[in-house]
């Protein structure tokens, strides 16, 4: 059945192919691939159609992708997005194309832009002035920025100078897994990218099972817009997740691992590679970890693109070379995984806490945490603060202490006005609760949730309908289209929200939000389309005001949305 | 065995084995849940949501979201609502979320008043216009239309494909062809055949599985509308069970009973694809030169097939001081002619699974064979008359059911293997350097040569490509290109008997051409390592491959080194350049007193080959011989292979040619000329384009036959000095200041 093609050679194979054919896959090339692979053309097609890297046309000279979501719109996005375009339409034809597409996890150096995939972030005026005039010019492009190193004063056991892999090294002697799985439970450690699942449940649950494969994977994909607190821990500390995997791997017998890192990510792949071919020469990963009798290989899969792909059934879909299209669950991938084996999937966070915590012990972690959560917490913060980043923080800090300390207060002395406690699904909290501590108790009771740590800022004066049409358009753009309520339900609700906008609302549209709302929440496959109606219907119960004088007064207070059916 | 897992549906207990879904559990109470994507026997795919249900598992919380019943399996204290006043609401919403887009009534509404999608609208009380429309569907992949049309018998309407996923299951999962798969992603993600290909140039082995399993009007059946054919319908009830000859497996296995029922139709409006038709000793089944568009398969009996035209061509009147004088009688000659290449080989390539003998012209095909074939795929002309020799029955079939034959597996194993058994060793020998090859050799390549079909516009190997294996044209026409920094360039068409990538494999370099199937080719491939066995073991076979090898390579580069010289911009694209000589009316100075025409007439047969009409450069009228076209669209389709290329590039029609006129219609200058003789012993065939007199085609020689040191009949009779004979074109238009050259940047 093609639906259980398990090639994961396939994104390599048309990497190379569109390599080899000028950037692009032609019917041709294509075909081969299928040959090659044994596989049925369609097949071959259809996982190249369905990630953004790869092309079925030719490319420009040049290409141009301007993020357009949440962290960059509000930084100035949209005007970028307008002097490439423009750039682009006083060019010869073929010369450059410019591309709105979805989050580039360069939210705190918004607005950001890649060209030719390499990114380009943390640009002020002149700096963009400088890549708009090389691209016009046909100059050298500028140097990007190089990734930014976060401070990770707690969760990195090994102060520089110290030899690392301690906890590894100790686990690979002793083969005490059981304790292992006792400290990651009194630790109280869950999953760092959205759902919370304890940790040593996975584990657990995969160690128990009988198979004569398992993995472990890492989920490195992170894409919601706003979220980049993985990349801060990649650049900064990916010995941490090296590790982390590699006990997870003894703890479950798992032999063989893989960080699926999104392919935006190109210079943080690089450190990546670096600190496991370290850790190959340490001789903690391969055929004897830590001169131990257990084995653990550990790669890294480049994805080929898309929001999508961090949904972890999609994940690995991907990973087994086919559309990343979320499976239907049950079976849980802690049973069924990775080609039919049972597979724990962490997110890189969730990997890179374990050696603090094994290396202190549980009660030192536990201590480290605020509000009656436990640990600490990367968190990325972007939008209108003065200091956007990615940061540790106790675990329970308030959005207030998050926004006034490291994130250096409200840019330019502008008031919040709203909050994304986490990401584009998160949907948006009031001022008010600018107190609510970032734990999953008090974060549930506001209606939201700690999910992957990406708060952003709102400042007063922005819109909130328009804000909310924004992260419904991304959602729209990452459906993946498998099932019914997210592939339409997410581009009738863009539809319905773009007639808000234009001053067109209809109330008898707006009556079928609720419907919609539910129907997507229930019935979606996956958390993408359970979570697509959350950020509308949260600014329906915060900021209702906002929705009326766009519908009844037609009428946008904020004076962002462009009202052309006020009109007529 | 597992234990029985107990469950409750709607307070119903249930007792069902591991592994059975909520669907099936609620089906065997007696509750039905409504579904759209689910059709069993496919594995449930569970991407309409339809048959949402809300579940609670024991003490636990109840489920934060739905499950789909079609695909959740039941878990032991499972407690299942399959009706609630939510579920009613998702269920409606769904179902009104796709109708926003639906085309209504869709085609299937129409036809047949069952959409599944709008009967569920109405089942569950939904509404169209709930949800706004999102407009025209942008395409997914470059080059997608909504509609296509392109397929013989199946119409797809994307419009009205709500992506159930059916038609993909179908196709993959049930009937295991591979051609259904989905592109793009989200809203915009489609159905696609193969790589994003209209339908009807896909690989689609037309089984119709998909067609029956589509819900809507996306895939609609098309019928034959007047294609019918003349005979005894056989009704797909009997189709269905029919066997080959030798009581192997099905014709149609594989096939979609209800989908040929539906296509070949015992409803009526769709019969007479297939007619059965008997033929008495001695009656014709089908003649040379006709056109058609349905080929035979032999149930019973045995045909002889031949060519019935004369073996000849027409020859030039050879008396020099005739030329003038008077007009000859048209002589027809197989006489050896020193001024001609010999025809490479012995045999004569017709569209049937046997090659004629030069010398005899005569075989024939008996139960299981297929012929026709080329005729009914790309409609050329009948290449040899065909008759019965016994009490023959065979069935005649239209393209579609041709096309369903030859895809389906069981048939082309069959077809394949007579061909392995009957056909490759005189097909193999129809290779001139393969004449003498020894029969226990033919014996080892009997089932080590690889037979591959390609489809029109499939590459079947590519310039840089490892060598791979020595091809041989079994049916239709390859095109042979070669990539030059200038463009492409067509250095050859090859249709059955011709042969290809001896060169690679002899070398062990890459492929130095790209060899493109033009229409419905069918190759047989002898692997790289027995063909060299073959060079190894046969010195006499090797000598003469390498001999044509070193040919073709020169010819070639010559080719390759003229191409890239060009860069006269229009001159170049008329073909001009490529031409080695060239005859040009100065139309300043010529009259029109028409002259040169009656020379031209008088020099051969009385039928002129020279047009007054032709292409015109600047103020020349040119009339050429050959150009040596960068693509020789004269050697494309005949259906007998009697046209070729000389070694100088211009074209020989072969003695065997029979009139059909097809070089004729290609040549783009018009350089084909059809001419008639006064032949006896035709027959009558009425209603159809062959007439009763025998017809070859004929191109301007440059008179050569008659005195290769002289002039050209029309430049000698030309009383104005406005015919002229040019030696070097390029040199001759470039020294006429006359010549605009067209500006280049």
């Amino acid at each position: 059945m093609t639906n259980q093609l398990d090639r994961p050679e396939i994104a390599e194979a048309l990497e190379a192919a569109q390599h080899r054919n000028g950037g692009y896959l032609t019917q041709d090339a294509m075909r081969r691939v299928a040959a090659e692979l044994a596989v049925p053309l369609h097949h071959v097609h259809g996982v190249a159609t369905f990630f953004p890297h790869f092309r079925v046309e030719a490319p420009a000279r040049h290409e141009v992708r301007v993020c357009v979501d949440l962290s960059c719109r509000l930084r100035g996005g949209a005007t970028f997005l307008d002097d490439l375009a423009t750039l682009a339409g006083t060019l010869p034809a073929g010369e450059i194309a410019v591309m709105p597409v979805s989050c580039l996890g360069r939210c705190d150096g918004a607005p950001a832009v890649s060209v030719d995939d390499v990114s380009y972030w943390r640009l002020d005026r002149d700096g963009r002035d400088r890549l708009v005039g090389a691209l016009r010019t046909g100059t050298a492009l500028p140097v990007p920025v190089a990734p930014v190193p976060v401070a990770a004063a707690h969760a990195d056991p090994y102060p520089s100078g110290t030899p690392r892999y301690a906890a590894l090294r100790r686990l690979a002697v002793s083969g005490d897994a059981a304790s292992v799985l006792a400290t990651l439970k009194a630790a109280q450690l869950r999953g760092m990218g959205g759902a919370g699942f304890p940790a040593a449940v996975k584990w657990e649950a995969v160690r128990n099972a009988v198979a004569d494969e398992k993995y472990i994977v890492c989920n490195a994909d992170e894409s919601e817009p706003g979220t980049i607190k993985d990349r801060g821990i990649l650049t900064t500390a990916p010995h941490l997740l090296v590790e982390g995997m590699a006990i997870a791997g003894l703890v479950t017998g798992a032999r063989r691992g893989i960080v699926y890192i999104r392919h935006e990510y190109a210079p943080e792949t690089v450190i990546l590679r670096q600190a496991i071919a370290d850790a190959y020469i340490e001789g903690v990963l391969g055929a004897s970890v830590a001169g131990s009798r257990q084995v653990f290989d550990l790669e890294v899969f480049v994805s080929p693109g898309g929001y999508i792909c961090g949904e972890e059934t999609a994940l690995l879909e991907a990973l087994e070379g086919r559309r990343a299209q979320p499976r239907l669950k049950p079976p849980l991938p802690v049973f069924v995984g990775l080609h039919g084996k049972p597979t724990v999937i962490n997110n890189v966070e969730t990997l890179a806490h374990v050696p603090a915590i094994l290396a202190h012990g549980s009660e030192w972690y536990v201590g480290k945490g605020r509000a009656g959560a436990a640990g600490f917490k990367f968190v990325g913060i972007s939008g209108d603060v003065e200091r956007p980043g990615v940061y540790e923080v106790p675990f329970g800090t308030t959005f207030r202490e998050l926004i006034d300390g490291p994130a250096g207060g409200m840019s330019g002395g502008r008031v919040l006005k709203a909050i994304v406690p986490s990401g584009a699904s998160s949907g948006f909290l009031p001022a008010r609760l600018v107190d609510t501590p970032m734990e999953w108790g008090a974060l549930a009771k506001a209606g939201s949730m700690v999910g992957s740590s990406a708060v952003v800022a709102v400042a007063e004066g922005r819109c909130m309908v328009d804000l909310a049409l924004n992260v419904a358009r991304f959602f729209a753009r990452e459906s993946c289209g498998k099932c019914w309520p997210c592939r339409v339900g997410s581009e009738k609700l863009v539809h319905i929200l773009e007639d808000v906008t234009r001053g067109q609302g209809d109330g008898a549209r707006l009556g079928t939000l609720d419907d919609l709302a539910l129907t997507l929440r229930q019935t979606s496959i996956c958390g993408l389309g359970q979570v697509v109606p959350a950020p509308i219907a949260s600014v329906l119960a915060h900021f209702p005001d906002e929705v009326a004088a766009h519908v009844r007064d037609r009428r946008c207070p904020s004076g962002t949305c462009t009202m052309t059916g006020a009109n007529g | 065995m597992s234990e029985l897992i107990d469950a409750v549906i709607d307070g119903q207990d249930v007792r069902v084995a591991p592994g059975t879904t909520i669907f099936e559990a609620a089906q065997r109470i007696g509750v039905t849940i409504p579904t759209v994507c689910h059709l069993p026997p496919q594995a449930p795919a569970g991407v309409c949501r339809v048959c949402c249900v809300e579940v609670r598992i024991g003490d636990r919380p109840p489920e934060r979201a739905m499950a789909a019943a079609c695909a959740r399996p039941v878990e032991a204290g499972m407690v299942v609502t399959t009706n609630s006043e939510k579920i009613a609401t998702a269920r409606r919403t769904l179902v009104e979320l796709l109708l926003a887009d639906h085309p209504s009534p869709c085609a299937r509404q129409r036809e047949s008043q069952d959409c599944e999608l709008e009967s569920r609208a109405i089942e569950v009380g939904a509404r169209a216009d709930r949800f706004p429309t999102s407009g025209a569907h942008p395409p997914p992949i470059p080059g997608w239309t909504a509609t296509d049309d392109s397929h013989t018998h199946i119409a797809v309407d994307h419009a009205a494909c709500i992506m159930c996923d059916r038609c993909v299951r179908a196709c993959n999962d049930i009937a295991h062809n591979d051609v259904i798969g989905r592109t793009g992603k989200g809203f915009h993600s489609a159905i696609t055949f193969d790589a994003g290909r209209p339908m009807g140039d896909s690989t689609c082995v037309s089984c119709g599985e998909c067609l029956v399993s589509c819900p809507t009007g996306a895939l609609m059946n098309k019928g034959f509308g007047d294609a019918l054919i003349p005979g005894q319908p056989v009704p797909a009830s009997i189709l269905v069970g029919l066997r080959g000859p030798d009581g192997g497996a099905p014709l149609f296995e594989g096939i979609a009973p209800r989908f040929l029922e539906k296509t070949l139709g015992d409803i009526g409006r769709n019969d007479g694809a297939v007619v059965q038709r008997n033929f008495a000793a001695g009656e014709v089944i089908c003649t040379e030169g006709d056109f058609g568009s349905t080929a035979f398969y032999v149930m019973s009996g045995a045909v002889e097939v031949s060519i019935t035209a004369p073996i000849s061509r027409v020859r030039n009147d050879a008396g020099p001081f005739a030329r003038f004088a008077r007009k000859m009688k048209s002589l027809l000659t197989s006489d050896a002619d020193a001024d001609r290449d010999p025809a490479p080989g012995l045999t004569i390539p017709i569209d049937a699974p046997v090659d004629l003998s030069r010398a005899r012209p005569v075989a024939t095909l008996g139960a299981g064979e297929l012929f026709g074939e080329m005729t009914c795929l790309s409609f050329y002309p009948r290449s040899a008359t065909v008759k019965a020799i016994e009490p023959t029955v065979v069935l005649e079939i239209l393209r579609p059911v041709l096309q369903i034959l030859r895809r389906s597996k069981a048939f082309a194993a069959q077809v394949d293997a007579r061909y392995r058994e009957r056909t490759l060793e005189t097909h193999l020998r129809s290779i001139p350097f393969l004449a003498d090859l020894p029969s226990d050799f033919v014996d080892r390549l009997r089932e080590r040569v690889v037979l591959q079909s390609f489809e029109p516009g499939q590459v079947i190997c590519a310039q840089g490509d490892p060598s791979d294996g020595f091809y041989l044209v079994r049916l239709g026409f390859v095109k042979v290109s070669q990539r030059f920094p200038g463009g492409e360039l067509v250095l050859n068409y090859h249709g059955r008997g011709g042969f290809f990538g001896e060169i690679g494999v002899m070398s062990g370099a890459p492929r130095m051409a790209t060899c493109t199937a033009v229409d419905h080719v069918d190759v047989v491939r002898i692997p790289a390592d027995e063909f060299r066995l073959m060079l190894d073991r046969f010195a006499d076979v090797g000598e003469a491959f390498r001999a044509e090898a070193d040919r073709r390579d020169r010819q070639n580069a010559e080719h390759g080194a003229l191409t890239a010289s060009m860069d006269l911009g229009e001159f170049l694209d008329q073909g001009l350049m490529q031409a080695q000589n060239l005859l040009v009316l100065d139309l300043d100075r010529c009259t029109r007193c028409d002259l040169c025409v009656q020379a031209c007439a008088t020099a051969h047969d009385g039928a002129s080959r020279l047009i007054r009409e032709g292409l015109r450069y600047d103020n020349y009228l040119v009339a050429t011989s050959c150009r040596q076209c960068r693509d020789p669209l004269c050697m494309l389709g005949c259906p007998v292979g009697s046209i070729r290329r000389r070694d100088t590039l211009e074209i020989q029609i072969e003695d065997w040619c029979i009139g059909c006129a097809v070089c004729a219609e290609n040549c783009p200058y018009g350089n084909i000329t059809m001419h008639e003789f006064d032949v006896t012993d035709s027959g009558t065939h009425a209603g159809r384009r062959k007439a009763a007199t025998h017809v070859k085609a004929t191109a301007c020689d440059l008179c050569k036959n008659l005195d290769a040191n002289q002039d050209p009949s029309c430049v000698v009779a030309c009383p104005h000095g406005a015919a002229i004979r040019v030696e070097n074109p390029r040199e001759f238009f470039a020294s006429q200041k006359t010549v605009s050259r067209p500006e280049h940047s």
